[in-house]
């Protein structure tokens, strides 16, 4: 099946949340306020549906919840567990970290361990520093943690789907500003995007940009006006954190031999800081020429004014992009 | 409640099972070998043992890291835990987790978590999964004063209530969280009397009578089993040996030690069997037996070769 139909982020989420629900009882759908819209209106419906036997309504404990969701997937079920705002993670942290990303590796490792954690993430006008963070950055460095940012409509309906469906426990972290954007979902009820895969969002020969989630946008205006000013950008969106796929950037920046990474994130410990130490790392000569364009180290103001100052957008991109090219 | 012969007799060999390797591995660490992340469970095996004979095959526990008696209890050999402790290949997880995450899924003992406390939350999502399955499985949560002080607990509680989980959370009071007094950490020195506000039952028992051990624990399994919901249960025991091997318990005053001895579970087991039935020479012939398997883990360990560690990335 190839038909699509323009849906939201947020409608394309809700979806594959359904069709995952319905397709197994073992799945279920565990948060705060689920019962009602959930954090960011994903939830929509699905009690009603569903009921309490597989959509879980839980306190605010995301200590107890997260540990429970754990031992759901030990017992062998699939939970997916929504937090309310990505942000909360780090009070889960030891959940995540300690237990659920070692969990297989020093236990006899059974083969599944189907956890979906899923959220909101990022700024969107003055939510403040507690609720605006992009998460990655923080979990990445953990072994055993797939992550997954997807950007696109179409790309939040293949990750969130791959993400229930795999044996792995993934980590799901949608932007806010995301959630509203339309585009075209295939209704293909197996419609998934492979974790690990990037997607070259559009092709260019002078430099190679990457980036994903709300930035993934911003970079693709950049990217045309670039193009105005006659500078050919290859643009990335990697859609996973973890594993990233090095073979599409390495292959790209060795076709441009410039790289510029967006992240929006704080510059010191970025995921950008990550992935521009392993390109250069392993380029031969000449090295590429790279640069990124995050954060300074600061927190979100809840002034949404001041807020707009501290983040990344396209006119910083295509400045960046002019210096290395 | 008074246990049948045959399954006394068999708890008493657990026990004496456990209190071996405790002593050997005790041995070990006084000859200066290493024996990593031991933390002995003397005085404690009546709690331990007392508390999973209830159960069935098919529940499951979360235990602590403190003795090894649950373990037994639950059907683990005795040689897999022992080639785990020593990182040898043939125990439950190849060195990767070592004594502190000895597992066996299919005899209900899914694991532990390394930093104590989220095995409420994992011990409430076992539980749940065994009530949207309708499967009448049971989980024992074990938990000792460190962990029993974490938050999860509290939330973990609370969602067992709400949700009448089968669930029975078995409080260790030994007496010591390390070097700290129980009594210094939870009001009373009781662990479970904050559990009281939400009206399940709460029980405080002679943690080192096996006979009470077991009765109450019976009883709180079957409440759970039959859809009743979760329970308490707190034994007073008492952590005759050091928290862990570089520990001297110069904090522990001898004549505490030598009070707690005098009930010594072990001892006392020994005479309850006798005093109800079990021959002389009966419990003489569990004694070789337990003997017997403690020192056929010790040469299962000799024999074994080291765990073969991936040298590659944990992930991709």
């Amino acid at each position: 099946m190839n038909d699509t139909k323009l849906m939201t982020s947020r409608q394309a989420l809700t979806a594959v949340l359904a069709d995952e629900l319905a397709a197994s009882t073992d799945t279920m759908f565990l948060g705060e306020t689920v019962r009602g819209l959930g954090a960011a209106g994903v939830a929509s419906g699905l009690y009603d549906r569903f009921g309490p036997e597989q959509v879980i309504e839980t306190p605010v404990s995301e200590n107890a919840i997260f540990g429970a969701v754990l031992g759901l997937a030990i017992a062998g079920m699939r939970p997916i567990v929504e937090i309310y705002s990505a942000d909360f993670l780090l009070a889960v942290a030891n959940e995540v970290v300690n237990d659920i990303a070692k969990w297989r590796h020093q236990q006899t490792r059974p083969e599944q361990l189907a956890i979906t954690i899923r959220g909101c993430m990022g700024a969107n006008g003055g939510l403040g520093p507690e609720h605006s963070q992009s998460m990655e950055p923080y979990l990445h460095h953990a072994p055993g943690l797939t992550i997954v940012v997807p950007g696109t409509p179409a790309d939040c309906a293949g990750l969130l789907r791959a993400a229930i469906r795999s044996p792995d426990p993934v980590i799901v972290l949608e932007h806010r500003r995301v959630y509203e954007l339309e585009g075209e979902v295939r209704q293909d009820p197996d419609f998934v995007v492979g974790i690990g895969e990037a997607e070259i969002v559009r092709s260019g020969g002078d430099i190679t940009i990457v980036a994903w989630g709300w930035m993934r946008h911003e970079a693709e205006l950049a990217a045309d006006e670039l193009a105005s000013r006659g500078i050919s950008a290859e643009l990335i969106d990697p859609r996973t954190i973890r594993p990233m796929d090095w073979d599409a950037i390495r292959h790209s920046v060795g076709k441009t031999g410039r790289l510029l990474v967006v992240e929006e994130s704080p510059i010191t410990g970025s995921v950008a800081g990550e992935i521009i130490t392993r390109v250069v790392e392993e380029a031969g000569h000449p090295v590429p020429r790279v640069a990124r364009v995050v954060m300074a180290d600061v927190i979100h103001p809840y002034s949404a004014t001041m807020e707009a100052e501290i983040l990344p957008g396209a006119d910083d991109v295509v400045a960046a992009a002019t210096r290395l090219c | 409640m008074q246990i049948p012969l045959e399954t006394a007799i068999s708890l008493y060999r657990t026990m004496l099972v456990s209190r071996g390797f405790d002593e050997r591995c005790a041995e070990l660490l006084a000859r200066g070998e290493p024996v990593p992340h031991f933390h002995s469970g003397v005085g404690q095996e009546a709690l331990m043992v007392g508390a999973v004979a209830p159960l069935r095959p098919d529940d499951q526990i979360l235990y602590t890291h403190r003795g090894y008696g649950h373990l037994l209890a639950k059907g683990v050999p005795l040689h897999e835990i022992a080639l785990d402790t020593f990182m040898k290949s043939g125990g439950t997880n190849e060195g990767f987790g070592g004594v502190m995450h000895v597992n066996r899924l299919d005899l209900g003992v899914p694991g532990r978590e390394g930093v104590f406390g989220t095995r409420f939350g994992i011990a409430a999502g076992l539980a749940l999964a065994c009530q949207r399955r309708a499967l009448d499985q049971v989980v024992v949560c074990f938990y000792g004063e460190a962990a029993g002080a974490r938050g999860a607990l509290y939330e973990a509680m609370n969602m067992a209530v709400l949700w009448r989980l089968p669930l029975v959370f078995v409080a260790e009071n030994n007496g010591w969280s390390f070097s700290s007094r129980t009594e210094w950490l939870f009001p009373e020195g009781r662990m479970s009397r904050v559990w009281r506000g939400f009206e399940i039952p709460v029980e405080v028992i002679d943690g080192n009578d096996l006979e009470a051990v077991y009765g109450e624990i019976s009883t709180a399994v079957e409440r759970a089993r039959s859809g009743q919901g979760p329970s308490v249960v707190e034994g007073l025991t008492y952590r005759v040996d050091p928290h862990i091997w570089w520990d001297d318990a110069a904090y522990q005053p001898t004549p505490e030690i030598e009070q707690w001895r005098a009930s010594d579970p072990v001892a006392r087991t020994r005479e309850r069997l006798l005093a109800t039935g079990a021959s002389v020479e009966r419990v003489a012939a569990t004694e070789r037996d337990a003997e017997e398997v403690v020192a056929d883990a010790f040469a299962r360990v000799a024999a074994a070769v080291d765990a073969d560690w991936p040298t590659a990335s944990l992930h991709r």
